[in-house]
């Protein structure tokens, strides 16, 4: 079922120029010039019931924007947008009813009060009865594990913490879809790891839709099956997460200690990346030229440890990223 | 109908609690919250102390007695005192606008202007309140006259911070209004503090048009002398259309609301 539908969808921003220096400011005030942006233009994509799905792309890319005209905050230009077969511009409090936002950069809980008295407040705001929003806070503080702080303070808690307690204010409703914007940023790897492995959870639990954003490519990896890369306003790939790794693995990248060094530098399809005495890093270009080959150039007798590779998947969003 | 009682009352009960949780946060600092108060009501009393010694030279001012001047600070003080208390953020809209601070309000199912502006509360306020009951007290008083002051302070406060909103919004088309914003304010308060008889021609009937003092101050303190009810009729039922009218500009204005992509914390 679809959950998502979005079409020919378009966003413009109005942005003030201004030349630079006094001069040009009193010249801005006398004949403001006015830039059109086009941040989103014409994207079309949908997403289904209970998919994890990534929406990614290079800072300014028009993510942000889309997500936001998804949940309500922003009216598109033009184009059609359903959430849960509701339209976010024409009914946003009946929208917002159904999702949770996190924006791991916008802090929505109150810093002073107690993670319990944020979310007694956010089942206020939907509307819960106080038995049943006990309730939800006792099944999700044990699902997100917030037992041992749930009576301190926001203020006093670390950033890990707070964003998992962002998590749970999100779900406090039991939305449909959760929109995730950036929710790992500025956390650690240990933490980061764990509130993967909460978001995996809350999906399993309760086949809740997660739409998300993120810069970092461990999120995407590990958390979704379906990759959105947006860049200029527009959308570039929209695949499965596995035909992004194999369509784009035309490369390799080989890690070999050798007894005897070999000059690998006038070979097409070969491309050194490191090389100190006899140890060597170089990339194939698998389309130029096979493993097989190169192996046989470096002759098996001759080497003393080898590590072949796929390129890492932040260098397949890259090259993207970059339309090599 | 039915649904709409209920959202009605679901949107006061979140009102309520946002309101509670934010002067609790103020009482987190004792000596700073009850300082604020006090000083505030200190600070108004020194304009009080301007009006006697005027009033010993002078029995009337601008077709005001003395005791009519008290009634006219007290409801200058009490009117401001209440926008300011639970509508604070309403004089900072501005800046909530154009700094993309409105998003964590928009992605929640309640009134987006109602949950912004009573988001904060201003501590100080309170002392403005008491000092207007207090002048209400030493001028003449009666349940019948405290009723009705308190009556004017919750129209007066509504009217101030639609007057407050309507400036704000302009945010939405011309970017940055704060200082138009600020500037709206200010006449509002500085000519709620003179008798309006001192006021004559256009600037009289600016007073009760465009700057809506005659709502807040002129009318009550009329009322609270020689009540007439067509003039609390006229209080009321002009609130409301301000009411109404600022929900329409605000939320026509809503749809060129840009969002921004700044670091926001709520504290």
């Amino acid at each position: 079922m679809t959950i998502i539908k979005v079409e020919n969808l378009n966003k413009t921003f109005k942005v003030k120029q201004k030349e630079k220096g006094l001069k040009g400011s009193i010249k801005s005030i006398i004949k403001p010039k006015l830039n059109e942006i086009k941040a989103v233009k014409d994207i079309n994509f949908s997403v289904d019931e209970g998919e994890m799905i990534a929406f990614i792309g290079p800072n300014g890319a028009g993510k942000s924007t889309t997500i936001k005209m998804l949940t309500g905050i922003l009216y598109p230009d033009s184009g059609s947008i359903e959430v849960l077969g509701i339209n976010p511009t024409k009914q946003r409090k009946k929208l917002s009813y159904e999702i949770g936002t996190v924006f791991g950069q916008k802090e929505q809980l109150w810093m002073h009060l107690t993670v319990y008295d944020n979310l007694k407040f956010f089942g206020a705001i939907y509307d819960i009865s106080e038995r049943e929003t006990e309730e939800r806070i006792k099944e999700l503080s044990k699902l997100f594990d917030l037992q041992e702080f749930i009576n301190t303070p926001v203020r006093n808690l670390s950033l890990g913490q707070r964003i998992r307690c962002e998590i749970v204010a999100a779900l406090i409703h039991r939305p449909k879809v959760l929109f995730l914007d950036e929710p790992t940023i500025g956390l650690d790897p240990v933490v980061k790891e764990n509130i993967r492995k909460l978001i995996k959870r809350m999906n399993n639990e309760y086949h809740t839709t997660v739409f998300l954003t993120s810069h970092d490519v461990s999120d995407i990896e590990k958390l979704c099956k379906r990759v959105i890369i947006i860049n200029n306003g527009q959308i570039v790939l929209d695949d499965s997460m596995t035909n992004l790794k194999y369509h784009y693995l035309d490369k390799k990248v080989i890690e070999v200690k050798l007894k005897k060094k070999v000059d690998f530098n006038s070979v097409d399809g070969i491309k050194v990346l490191k090389s100190k005495e006899n140890n060597l890093k170089i990339e194939i270009d698998t389309k130029k030229t096979d493993l097989t080959t190169v192996l046989r150039l470096i002759d098996p007798e001759n080497i003393i440890d080898i590590n072949i590779s796929n390129t890492p998947l932040e260098e397949i969003i890259s090259q993207i990223y970059r339309k090599e | 109908m039915l649904t709409v009682v209920k959202d009605i009352k679901n949107q006061l009960k979140v009102t309520c609690i946002s309101i509670k949780y934010a002067l609790m946060r103020e009482m987190i600092n004792k000596a700073s919250f009850l300082m604020n108060i006090i000083f505030m009501i200190l600070n108004n009393s020194c304009f009080i102390i301007q009006w006697i010694v005027i009033y010993s030279l002078k029995s009337e001012i601008g077709g005001y007695s003395f005791k009519q001047i008290l009634l006219l600070w007290g409801i200058s003080a009490s009117t401001y005192g209440f926008a300011h208390f639970f509508f604070k953020k309403s004089f900072s809209l501005s800046d909530t606008i154009t700094n993309g601070k409105l998003d964590s309000f928009l992605v929640q199912p309640k009134n987006v202007l109602i949950s912004a502006i009573t988001s904060e509360v201003e501590v100080s306020a309170i002392g403005d309140m008491i000092y207007g009951y207090i002048l209400l007290f030493l001028s003449d008083i009666n349940i019948f006259k405290f009723v009705l002051f308190t009556l004017f302070t919750i129209c007066g406060g509504i009217v101030i911070t639609d007057f407050a909103v309507i400036f704000a919004s302009l945010s939405f088309w011309i970017g940055k209004s704060d200082t138009v914003a600020d500037t709206a304010n200010d006449l509002i308060t500085n000519f709620s503090t003179y008798p309006d008889g001192i006021f004559k021609g256009l600037s009289k009937i600016l007073l009760y048009t465009i700057i809506p003092v005659g709502i807040t101050t002129y009318i009550p303190v009329k009322m609270l002398t020689e009540f007439k009810i067509s003039l609390t009729a006229i209080v009321i039922v002009m609130s409301i259309i301000l009411t109404l009218l600022t929900f329409g500009i605000f939320y026509k204005g809503l749809k060129k609301y840009s969002s921004s992509n700044l670091m926001i914390s709520k504290i």
